[in-house]
């Protein structure tokens, strides 16, 4: 199954889900207050994870500067617009409704607040668990107090989702989690970013690049070194080993949780 | 043992908002499991009864057979509280009319409860009104809201000119209705049920409904916003004699605490 090619001009078009697969879908909310700390590189992350198994899910672009998760993944993503009411229930109504189909959402720092705020408004985490979708914040950290301020802000309105702290070496190596910015998930994972060497920087920066297609021949593909290609399969790997980990855990939460309920009954 | 209420929702001003007050009036005390009866004074076509058909009469106040209707019955309706939805133009005729009937002198005996809810508009003419009203209400509880759902601004309001208007009447509270978006507003319109229903949506007859998620999340915010000014003012404190109202402790109503069956009834 190939995965969901979406109509970018517009909102949610909500793609099927996998036959086969139950369970609770994620919502992967990708953010953080600030810009230049790899929100989009891990949305692409993400987004090329599906695509890697040619599994279904939808993607959103929330960024208002380019380059933007929609520049690298033309055909898979859509550009939401969340400003006025109409495109918020457009938007919104269109993510809920999607239903088992795992979602990513890249929100750019401009929209952090905005997003935030009318997801607190309409109740969005906790009519998306009513429908057995999870919500997960992804938030990179960096060392600056913004970033630490906004997290504990969505620690404390969001206790009960879960926040997962993402930590891009690129920005943030050696800052300490705990003090600032502790785990708040019943998901047991720890999600990094190791540092690339500046040749496989300069190519993933590249508008269109896509990691399922290292192994091509043809430009830019063809000019890089091999080692630029092991580099870059091993990091892509590592990313892709971690996605799977929080796979595993949801699956793990939604066994105790049937069990726990099965136990009660 | 609680004693019965009449609550009057009015203005001498059209459009301010006097229905859609009654409206969040009839649903904090439905999710506070306080009964009510409502009479829709917009005769002959009620719009309050649209919202609420099971509780409500379309009734003419200044017809005496109607106000039989609904004064002589307040202890033996059975419910503890009769809501009064006054059209425009219909408020000081109505307050002289129950005090030409002795209904005012019953209320200061204390075997009734009896408050006013005055609407107000932006215009200065709408502080006039408060001088007129309050010369009715010297043992009622007298409630000045502020209803910033139709997007009044009271600009052209003095601080200092609406000060002495409000100090005039010692036992006067503000109340301040927030915005609503208009489009959430107008859906609720549409669908023709209480605050309540649409948050759970569910149609009038109970089915469920399909409303938007989105504007449902904007509602349920709004109202709870509501219901908070209302526990702010102790509100259900007209119920209790008036030594204990000044003692008791305030609990809060959530809007989550109103069920479909409840809000649709």
């Amino acid at each position: 199954m190939n995965a969901s090619a979406i109509d970018r001009r517009n909102t949610p078009v909500a793609p099927s889900p996998e036959p086969g697969r139950s369970g609770r879908a994620p919502i992967y909310i990708v953010c953080s207050p600030n810009r230049q700390v790899g929100k989009t590189m891990l949305a692409r992350l993400l987004a090329e994870h599906y695509m890697a198994d040619s599994r279904v899910f939808a993607a959103y672009d929330l960024s208002d500067e380019a380059p933007g998760l929609a520049d690298f993944l033309t055909h898979y993503v859509s550009i939401p617009n969340i400003r006025d009411m109409r495109s918020q229930v457009r938007f919104f109504d269109g993510l809920i409704e999607a239903g088992n189909v795992p979602k990513i959402i890249d929100v750019s720092h401009r929209e952090f607040a905005n997003f935030f705020t009318i997801v607190d408004k309409i109740g969005l985490f906790e009519e998306a668990r009513r429908r057995t979708i999870e919500p997960l914040i992804l938030f990179l950290i960096d060392p600056s107090p913004v970033a630490a301020k906004a997290y504990g802000l969505l620690r404390r309105r969001f206790s009960g989702i879960s926040l997962l702290p993402v930590r891009n070496l690129t920005v943030a190596k050696g800052l300490p989690y705990c003090a600032s910015f502790p785990h708040a998930s019943k998901l047991v994972v720890s999600l990094e970013m190791a540092v690339l060497g500046h040749a496989a920087r300069a190519l993933v920066e590249r508008e269109k690049f896509s990691f399922l297609n290292l192994a091509k021949q043809t430009p830019p593909y063809s000019d890089m070194s091999a080692r630029t290609r092991a580099e870059l399969d091993a990091w892509f790997r590592r990313a892709r080993f971690q996605f799977r980990e929080i796979e595993l855990s949801l699956i793990r939460e939604q066994i105790l949780a049937a069990l726990q309920s099965d136990l009660c009954a | 043992m609680p004693r019965p209420a009449v609550i009057l929702v009015g203005a001498d001003k059209g459009g301010v908002g006097k229905t859609t007050v009654s409206r969040t009036l009839l649903d904090y005390f439905a999710s506070r499991k306080i009964t009510t009866r409502a009479f829709d004074t917009e005769c002959p076509k009620g719009t309050l009864k649209r919202f609420h058909p099971g509780i409500t009469d379309v009734v003419d106040v200044t017809s005496v057979p109607d106000q039989m209707k609904i004064f002589d019955t307040v202890e033996s309706s059975g419910t503890q509280i009769t809501l009064i939805d006054i059209r425009a133009g219909l408020m000081t005729p109505t307050l002289e009319a129950l005090r030409n009937i002795g209904f005012i002198d019953m209320t200061k005996r204390g075997d009734l409860a009896f408050a006013v809810f005055h609407i107000l508009g932006p215009s200065i003419a709408s502080l006039d009104e408060i001088a007129e009203t309050s010369k009715f209400l010297l043992d009622a509880r007298y409630f000045l809201v502020k209803n910033f759902i139709n997007n009044t601004t009271f600009f052209d309001w003095d601080e200092g000119t609406y000060n002495s208007y409000f100090n005039r009447i010692p036992h006067a509270v503000e109340v301040a209705v927030p915005k609503l978006s208009e489009m959430a507003c107008e859906k609720v319109e549409l669908s023709a049920v209480p605050f309540g229903t649409f948050i759970a949506d569910r149609t009038a007859s109970g089915q469920p409904a399909g409303y938007s998620f989105v504007l449902r999340g904007y509602v349920r915010h709004w109202l709870n916003g509501v219901f908070t000014e209302y526990d702010r003012v102790r509100l259900t404190d007209i119920l209790e004699s008036q030594d204990s109202a000044a003692a008791k402790p305030r609990a809060s109503a959530k809007v989550a605490e109103l069920s479909p069956q409840r809000a649709s009834s």
